[in-house]
């Protein structure tokens, strides 16, 4: 079968957004089907938006794909028989983020209108859809609530899982994420004051103008914690993310508020590693549950350090807890051959 | 400098313009201080009275965190954007020498001659807010001089892998690369087979554009009873099987009506220190491939490719000459992809 696979993309800032994409075409080249990957500009600025996807909407992939599958907005305004959606997330800032300051344009009533048409436009092409499948509950939930459009969850699987493998539980609670301030890591460092074992913290990742990264070291000169914190801020290659990972006490991952799991939370099941979480985290929510495969923390320093310390002193209890996080992942189904069939169904 | 290369995209193919293109971005990576991506929009060429709206997507699209934009096709890059540099491989032939000529799918009506003037007025707005204009070959320099009035540069594209191809041995075939079709002539050359005195032999390697066009040239292979001096490897060459054809080969030819530019065939066959035979009416090819110099050129009819090919078989010193001399007009040129960015840049 011939499927396209469509996305929006902003030149020159890559995001994850691209990765899911990518991996899924080539499990579909694997299942013998020919894939063409098309990546289409999009400036989320409320003049010129609804231009463009009219633009998206003149687009003919009919006549040449078998299937359409869409993923970031407005992909899936473009036309097609035979079209599938992997929603990841709404034009945000006019829906869930419309009461915050992120709103781009004015409460009043040319500012509602824009709204209730953009609304109306998803519903029209949303609706064309055979089969809408989102990243996670909170994105169903959202496409029921704005849209009224029922969806089925199709968590995202990571490329290759079975490279992760699991080895002895070290010293180190472990995250590997970019360092931004919505990630958090600074609730993890504050925790490591807390600590009374012998627990480490290691974080990885780069900050995108390394702001962020100022603020953690500050946080660790301020408290001399240099001998049980580590900070990598540099990018991680693949091989080096699976041997951190896989050598790991625990991984932590403590986002504000986010619709999916997020990778590293998958990566840490994939190695049986404990989770360690807040219950402000959003997504990783549906994944991890406490005291099953991990800990669901208080967003405080004093909550995340009992957590750390209690998988120190109980590695028994840490790897059972990184097993069940291992089963969790086949009991959300997460995996390509449920997502290829789910796909082409 | 982030830069952004707009092409179009005909969805599941790719031919020479998406490899070029690739290259390109690569080749811009490359350089110090740029960052390149690519940008290919769909483009569905039927029927005729879509090019409405493939116009309009193109320029109701919008880019930001872009500095330049290179664009190498119609309608791709009618995209907006205020730096734009454009490379013009060919111009949408359906609507200029094609329409003129009554080989375009816009049919000679009113409704044909509207759209007609649309893809003129489109191209010519393009055209004048472009930075710089830059085209492959001296054809399509004179199209877009007649046709929309604009001066332009040559710049043909280089060779993208040259290191791949290089002198191996002076063999006793002649070599045929490219796409097979019959506006590439193979046949007329398994015909020439038929008349060779000597025991020359040709091997034709390359993609034929339909099964039908390698059906109809293993058809002729097999009526001309040839046994074992014609082979015919049809199918797509990865590059170390084609270097490793033309690399052994007595002489390479190559045999396109009026072709816009030089072609790879011809790069490639320049590169390896071949000699090149081509016909009167091949085009482009004949500004670097001269008779009795660095190829031979003759009447394209089976007879004097015959005549042509003994010739090569029984002077394979001069063969050899031919495709020394070759090697050094063509390098002497410097078209390498270095010297391309630079002066796209520039």
């Amino acid at each position: 079968m011939k499927v396209a696979l469509c996305s929006s993309f902003v030149p020159f800032i890559n995001g994850g957004g691209r990765f899911i994409v990518e991996w899924l075409a080539a499990e579909l080249e694997k299942h013998g089907h020919q894939t063409e990957i098309i990546w289409l500009p999009f400036v989320e600025t409320p003049d010129t938006m609804f231009r463009q996807m009219m633009a998206y909407r003149m687009i003919d992939l009919a006549q040449s794909a078998d299937k359409l599958i869409a993923f970031r907005p407005p992909a899936y305004v473009i036309p097609h028989p035979n079209k599938t959606l992997w929603f990841i997330h709404h034009f945000r800032k006019f829906y869930d983020l419309w009461h915050t300051p992120h709103r781009p344009v004015q409460d009043d009533n040319r500012g509602r209108a824009f709204r209730s048409r953009l609304i109306a436009a998803d519903n029209a092409a949303i609706g064309e859809a055979k089969r809408v499948f989102t990243n996670s509950r909170v994105v169903s939930d959202r496409l029921k609530s704005f849209n009224g459009i029922d969806s089925e969850v199709l968590y995202p699987p990571i490329y290759r899982p079975e490279r992760f493998k699991s080895g002895a539980y070290g010293e180190e609670i472990v995250c590997v994420c970019r360092a931004e301030a919505h990630k958090r890591q600074e609730l993890l460092v504050e925790a490591m004051r807390f600590v009374k074992s012998g627990v480490k913290l290691r974080l990885c990742g780069l900050s995108h103008d390394g702001k962020y990264h100022t603020k953690l070291q500050k946080i660790v000169a301020k408290y001399s914690l240099q001998r049980k914190v580590a900070i990598e801020h540099r990018w991680i290659s693949e091989e080096e993310k699976v041997a951190i990972v896989g050598g790991a006490l625990g991984i932590a991952y403590v986002p504000f508020d986010e619709d999916s799991y997020g990778y590293p939370t998958l990566e840490g099941a994939l190695a049986e590693r404990p989770l360690v979480t807040t219950h402000d985290a959003g997504g990783t929510l549906e994944f991890i549950e406490n005291g099953r495969n991990g800990f669901i923390c208080d967003p405080a320093p004093e909550s995340l350090a009992a957590a750390f310390d209690a998988l120190w002193e109980d590695r028994d209890s840490a790897k059972r807890m990184g097993q069940a996080a291992r089963q969790r992942i086949d009991e959300m189904r997460i995996g390509w051959p449920h997502v290829v069939e789910s796909m082409l169904a | 400098m982030k830069i952004l290369v707009v092409n179009n995209m005909a969805p599941f193919i790719r031919g020479g313009a998406e490899q070029l293109a690739d290259h390109l971005v690569a080749n811009l990576q490359r350089t110090k201080g740029v960052s390149a991506e690519l940008l290919r929009i769909p483009f569905a060429h039927d029927p005729y009275d879509r090019v409405v709206e493939e116009i309009m997507l193109c320029r109701m699209m919008e880019l930001s965190w872009v500095d330049r934009v290179i664009g190498l096709k119609f309608p791709a890059y009618l995209i907006p954007h205020e730096h734009k540099t454009l490379w013009l491989l060919h111009q949408y032939r359906q609507a200029y020498d094609l329409f003129d000529r009554g080989h375009s799918h816009i049919p000679a009506n009113e409704s044909g001659n509207a759209l007609r003037d649309l893809v003129r007025t489109a191209d010519d707005a393009c055209f004048h807010a472009a930075q710089r204009i830059f085209v492959n070959s001296g054809t399509t320099q004179d199209r877009l001089k007649r046709y929309n009035g604009f001066s332009s540069t040559i710049l043909p594209p280089p060779l993208n892998d040259p290191e791949a191809f290089t002198n191996l041995s002076t063999g006793d075939y002649i070599f045929a690369g490219g796409r097979v079709n019959s506006g590439k002539r193979q046949h007329l050359l398994i015909e020439a087979m038929k008349l060779c005195r000597t025991s020359v032999r040709l091997v034709v390697g390359g993609p034929p554009d339909t099964p039908a066009d390698a059906a109809r040239l293993r058809e002729t292979a097999a009526h001309a009873g040839l046994d074992g001096r014609v082979i015919l490897d049809l199918g797509f060459l990865d590059r170390e099987k084609l270097a490793g054809y033309v690399g052994n080969a007595l002489g390479c030819v190559y045999l396109p009506v009026d072709e816009d530019s030089i072609g790879y065939v011809t790069m490639e066959a320049f590169q390896s220190e071949k000699p090149v035979l081509t016909v009167t009416d091949a085009g482009g090819l004949l500004e670097i491939v001269h008779d009795g110099v660095t190829g031979l050129v003759v009447e394209p009819t089976a007879q004097a490719l015959a005549n042509a090919m003994d010739r090569l078989f029984l002077e394979p010193r001069q063969a050899e000459k031919l495709g020394r001399a070759g090697r050094d007009l063509w390098t002497g040129k410097h078209i390498t992809w270095p010297n391309t960015v630079e002066r796209l840049l520039a």
